[in-house]
């Protein structure tokens, strides 16, 4: 009994000495989020062509936008611009977690539909549908939303052979501009091509100084491969990782908002893209990175 | 990363607590509120159950029903008597009742009830009292002998002088009397025995040994009679109860040999009647039955009532004819609402809102906990299955949620239907469930499962039910209603502790296991 009860108050111990350099949601929310993010400021983040507007103001790259649909009046002149084109995604501007995003490849000058993916096709009238469905607010809650069409990313070979059905995307938790923490997000069959962790999507930690994986967590278990795929996934260099630093910077500093989510994407042309900002990043990615927030952000405010 | 503000946290605390308690102390020194009497009282609910067959004649029951004194509280007195005729006279301190009716079918049935507060009572006499040569006119009956109780009785006077209670002081030969018969075998035997007969038998059931006890204390110069009565238990009997009182100094002093209670009593002691009397006399060859029924109910205490005289919202209500459950369903939202703070901020765990949860808590209040989970469970249900059934037209979000609300109406009106067709009388009652409430928690439940998927929905909701009785736990609490009822500033305690938990940025339970991997780290992570 006297050695089970020493045990457990060395645990306890233990559970008291890196209690501080976890992050609770409590402390995320009264230490971070509300002194770094005021509450009237969260459009920037929440309104993805709101954030769009401020990247392109400071020259933040992030993918090119075809076409923004402000109301139910712009959607017919919208799906005429796209007929003919190919490769674009229609997204809801305050959207979360994914809903409502439309991923479309080429078109079918024959037919006259866009190809998906799956074989599946979509056809203008179906497009018109869904641009009037994300308007109406469908897929954000709200009375009303504006949806808007972006160039699909063509992933960087590194992101590819991780996985091929979807966009694994890189999350870098800024503070006040200055990194702290980053990972890569691979989504897997199961998770339906969605990079979301809780949907059963797979975390890949990086060494922020050298942009090399170092583990890999999937349902709370750490792997070495991807568990659909097979592909490696611990120790690889992160191709142009330095920039893709330098954008999360940059895009940070573009936005009236200091504890930031930044998701980064390496396209294969352009370089690193901001795919969009999250004011309440989740904290998730200290069990994927094996380490504290607490820690991590002492680091980056000392440096 | 220093928490800014602290020190206009700590003083908005300061000022809070320190106005709440200082308010408290006030009214309990000042004003005289009673702190103790916030706890709830026991509440007995006492049905005579009688039954007779009149072969259609004449028929007459006579009994005594209770009055109110120091030790009790009767109220809420009501007769159901098919076809017979109450009258009530007062015979000394008895309330006799009698019941007639002509003309009495088989199987009559006299049903009549009403509501005890007992108040425990108990003396301490004085050791040095001796006994007084002449009593009042009042007590003075109190010393002849009755034909069962032969204080003349040879034998009572050696018993007496045998165990010494014919000297000393009153408390001296009470506590001698009462220590012999209190020391008689008991004997479950119903019919009547005679204070002589439970002196030769040397056992006695309580009628021997309560005659005893008299005759003996009436030989040994002290005043003393017969007091019949029940001894409410929840439940359903047919034994009554007798025990004794004696004159002291003024006082009728209540003794029970039979259950060794000497100078007081429990207050589950319900007295009926003085003297030697038999409970109920009626015609004969009715084939009497009678049985007494009980039930208890936790009351708030009529003492603390009387002692909260400022600002008193409950006489507030009282002359509104408003009705005590809405006044501490309104005073106990707060205390609800923090308590499901403390199950999101403290253990993690996910409710729809923060309101829901106490809100349906309050909304149980009247029903109980279980139909409140019903109700809730027959929302969500059609809410799921209208959203199923729904889902393939692709309707915007606000005309969704307008059939959604149709569909909860239309289930539970079906639920009721169905309920009285198959005889589930409370099944009948999730109607009653507030509507409001349940339309919220049925929009909350489909936001989280359009958004969030069915598995995280089902947990929302587990966690709102789970809180939800934890709610109405807390807030069902007599004892914290009539104290918030008494002293309204403890909101402002519960309001510091919002405060407090507004600024507390420590891990909640639920990331102690989501971040275990971290936090049971040997090296440092």
């Amino acid at each position: 009994v006297t050695e089970l009860l020493s045990r457990a108050r060395a645990l306890l111990r233990l559970v008291a000495a890196n209690r501080p350099r976890v992050v609770g949601i409590n402390r995320r929310n009264l230490t971070l989020v509300y002194p770094n993010n005021p509450r009237h400021q969260y459009p920037f983040a929440d309104d993805k062509l709101l954030a769009k507007r401020c990247f392109d103001a400071a020259g933040v790259p992030s993918p090119e936008t075809l076409a923004v649909c402000e109301g139910l009046f712009a959607v017919p002149g919208v799906v005429d611009r796209l007929r003919g084109k190919g490769q674009f995604v229609v997204k809801p501007a305050n959207g979360s977690g994914g809903a409502g995003i439309l991923v479309v490849g080429d078109w079918d000058p024959e037919k006259e539909v866009w190809r998906r993916a799956g074989g599946r096709v979509l056809t203008p009238l179906q497009l018109q549908r869904h641009l009037g469905d994300v308007i109406f607010g469908v897929h954000s809650n709200q009375l009303e939303d504006q949806a808007f069409v972006e160039r699909r990313v063509v992933p960087h070979a590194f992101f590819s052979t991780l996985w091929g059905d979807g966009l694994c995307d890189i999350r870098v938790i800024t503070l006040r501009t200055a990194p702290v923490m980053s990972m890569i997000r691979v989504p897997t069959a199961e998770s339906g091509g969605r990079a979301n962790l809780h949907q059963g999507g797979l975390g890949i930690a990086i060494d922020l100084a050298t942009g090399r994986t170092t583990r890999a967590v999937h349902h709370g278990r750490a792997v070495e491969i991807h568990p659909e795929s097979g592909a490696p996934l611990v120790d690889l260099q992160v191709p142009r990782w330095g920039e893709v630093l330098q954008v999360a910077r940059r895009a940070a500093g573009s936005v009236p908002l200091g504890y930031l989510g930044i998701d980064v994407v390496l396209d294969v042309e352009r370089g690193p893209l901001v795919l969009e900002i999250n004011a309440r990043p989740g904290l998730e990615i200290q069990n994927i990175n094996a380490a504290g927030l607490g820690d991590a952000i002492a680091g980056a405010v000392r440096a | 990363m220093t928490v800014s503000h602290s020190a206009k946290v700590g003083a908005a605390l300061a000022v809070l607590i320190t106005s709440s308690l200082g308010l408290m102390a006030w009214k309990v020194r000042n004003l005289g509120y009673s702190l103790v009497d916030v706890l709830p009282v026991t509440q007995y609910e006492v049905t005579y159950s009688l039954g007779f067959d009149g072969h259609g004649d004449d028929v007459r029951v006579r009994s005594f029903l209770p009055s109110s004194d120091a030790r009790q509280t009767i109220t809420e007195e009501h007769d159901l008597s098919s076809g017979l005729h109450l009258t009530q006279v007062m015979d000394g301190a008895n309330r006799v009742a009698t019941w007639q009716g002509s003309e009495v079918p088989d199987g009559a049935q006299i049903q009549h009830a009403f509501k005890v507060l007992p108040h425990r009572l108990a003396y301490t006499l004085p050791a040095d009292l001796p006994v007084p040569d002449v009593y009042p006119p009042s007590a003075a009956p109190f010393l002849r002998p009755e034909k069962e109780i032969q204080v003349d009785a040879p034998e009572i006077g050696e018993t007496l002088r045998r165990i010494g209670a014919d000297r000393g002081t009153v408390l001296d030969r009470l506590r001698r009397i009462f220590d012999l018969t209190h020391g008689l075998k008991g004997r479950p035997f119903k019919g009547t025995t005679d204070a002589l007969t439970a002196l030769r038998l040397g056992e006695a059931s309580c009628n021997g040994k309560s005659r005893l006890f008299v005759a003996l204390a009436r030989a040994g110069g002290i005043p003393a009679r017969l007091v019949g009565g029940l001894i409410m238990e929840r439940g359903t009997k047919r034994t009554s109860h007798q025990w004794v009182e004696a004159w002291v100094a003024g006082h009728w002093v209540p003794f029970c040999p039979t259950n060794g209670h000497f100078g007081e009593l429990p207050e589950r002691y319900l007295t009926l009647y003085y003297g030697d009397e038999t409970l109920f006399r009626h015609t004969n060859e009715i084939n009497f039955t009678y049985a007494f029924e009980t039930r208890t109910a936790l009351v708030p205490s009529p003492k603390a009532k009387a002692s909260f005289t400022v600002l008193d919202v409950w006489g507030l209500f009282d002359r509104l004819g408003l009705p005590f459950t809405l006044l501490r369903t309104i005073l106990m939202l707060p205390i609800g609402a923090l308590v499901v703070v403390l199950f999101r901020n403290v253990v993690g765990m996910p409710t729809f809102g923060t309101f829901l949860p106490a809100l349906l808590a309050a909304a149980a209040g009247s029903t109980g906990a279980g139909w409140g989970l019903i109700a809730v469970g027959i929302a969500v249900g059609s809410v799921a299955l209208a959203r199923w059934g729904i889902q393939r037209l692709e309707l915007l979000h606000s005309p969704t949620l307008a059939i959604l609300l149709a569909a909860v109406v239309f289930t539970l009106i079906t639920t009721t239907f169905l309920a009285e067709r198959i005889g589930v009388e409370p099944l009948t009652r999730v109607t009653l469930f507030p509507i409001a409430v349940l339309a919220i928690c049925a929009e909350r439940f489909y936001l989280s499962l359009t958004e969030h998927g069915g598995k995280a929905a089902g947990k929302e909701l587990a966690g709102t039910l789970f809180v939800m009785l934890a709610c109405h736990v807390v807030m069902n609490s007599l004892a914290l209603q009539v104290l918030v009822i008494g002293f309204p500033e403890v909101i402002f305690l519960v309001i510091a502790a919002d405060i407090y938990l507004g600024r507390w940025v420590g891990m909640r339970l639920s990331e102690y296991r989501r971040f275990r991997g971290l936090l049971f780290a040997e090296k440092a992570p």
